[in-house]
């Protein structure tokens, strides 16, 4: 099983491709319709571990900065990274480690399904929401020298959305476990 | 669905080599963060303007880039501008904008395989010391190039076959089918790889 990693990477990397450019999916009570990009960050972390995760969100930037339109709404190119949200984008692959190292230690470790579940919410939280508004948010502040208080006050914005997507990944990263398990491997 | 953003052309942007464009954005985008004077910082934007119109790239496709960003900077310039006055919410937008056209247009004019090279040649050093493996990330590359359409056309078989059996087209009970059927397919595809390989 040599190219085992490599192939998982890819296809992850594709499969994250794919959540951004569905289209966004407005829900009640919250302002900005959500796209899946950041669901597939958390996805990546929760279902390949710390490493794995990180190198699938890794090559998806990659994608988009040399030139390809896989960002949602079919952006792409370096200009993504430099605008004002482009730390949220480098947050992804820091976001991505920290779930999944989260998740090996929450979710692998317990023993029922519902503990198993709220591993994997705690996992998501912190890692694709603290960890990548980390980097989003500070980005934010110096590309737009607004300062941080003002910066974060927009970030507010899409929590909710993150708040939802996280435990939606949560979800779904339980259904998939018993299914096809990956955290022993 | 993959078609690079990438505008064939024969402009001065196009003819330099891809590590300069890319060395030059660099210290674009640091000298940008110096500057605060928007009348020079309105220099640069208008200069970023002129090299992503030289690239001769469609208007359409601009505004698709930029649509996006558009929303944000009004929202960044208005937030601005409401506590810490006009001049620097002008100062900002500016400066973002310059940012984000000089990108677009090395993004235009270079090809993606140029990049790819760049790329590569900044992973050598990393590759000597046995950090990276060029051969893997190459072939991650592409695997991941050949997919995007492939799970693309996963994604609506489920959702014709969900809505065949009477459900709405909700995309959380996509994700899940979604999911596993892209974790074996990786596995299929890694054994037939490794049953190729020597």
């Amino acid at each position: 099983m040599k190219s085992n990693n490599t192939v998982l990477i890819a296809l992850f990397a594709a499969l994250i491709v794919v959540l951004s450019l569905m289209p966004p999916i407005p829900l009640p009570g919250i302002p900005v319709p959500i796209t899946l990009q950041t669901l597939g960050a958390m996805l990546a972390g929760a279902m390949l571990g710390p490493l794995r995760g990180a190198l699938a969100c890794l090559l998806y930037l990659v994608l988009a900065a040399i030139g390809l339109p896989v960002l949602p709404g079919g952006r792409g190119g370096l200009g993504a990274f430099l605008g004002p949200t482009g730390g949220f984008l480098i947050g992804m692959v820091v976001g991505a480690f920290v779930t999944g190292w989260l998740a090996r230690l929450l979710a692998g470790r317990a023993t029922g399904t519902w503990a198993k579940l709220v591993g994997y919410v705690v996992a998501c939280i912190v890692g694709g929401i603290v960890v990548v508004y980390a980097f989003g948010v500070p980005w934010l502040a110096s590309v737009t020298k607004m300062g941080l208080p003002k910066a974060a006050t927009a970030g507010v914005v899409f929590l909710p959305g993150d708040l939802v997507k996280a435990v939606l990944a949560a979800w779904v990263a339980s259904r998939v476990e018993r299914v096809w398990p990956m955290l022993g491997r | 669905m993959m078609e690079p953003l990438y505008v064939a052309g024969r402009s001065p942007l196009h003819r330099l080599p891809a590590w300069l464009k890319l060395a030059a954005l660099v210290a674009a985008g640091a000298g940008l963060f110096v500057l605060r004077d928007p009348r020079w910082l309105g220099l640069a934007f208008a200069l970023a303007a002129i090299l992503v119109w030289s690239t001769g790239v469609t208007a359409r496709a601009v505004w698709r880039q930029v649509r996006g960003l558009l929303w944000v900077l009004l929202a960044v310039g208005l937030f601005t501008g409401w506590f810490q006055g006009w001049n620097d919410a002008l100062a900002v937008v500016l400066r973002v904008g310059a940012m984000v056209g000089l990108a677009l247009a090395v993004t235009l004019a270079t090809r993606t395989s140029d990049l790819i090279d760049v790329c590569e040649r900044v992973l050598k050093p990393l590759e000597r010391i046995g950090l990276v493996d060029a051969g893997k990330v190459a072939l991650a590359l592409a695997l991941a190039l050949r997919f995007v359409p492939e799970i693309w056309r996963n994604f609506q078989e489920i959702r014709e076959a969900q809505a065949a059996r009477g459900l709405g087209a909700h995309p959380v009970a996509l994700i899940v089918p979604l999911i596993v059927l892209t974790l074996k397919r990786a596995q299929e595809v890694a054994e037939a790889i490794d049953a190729r390989s020597p």
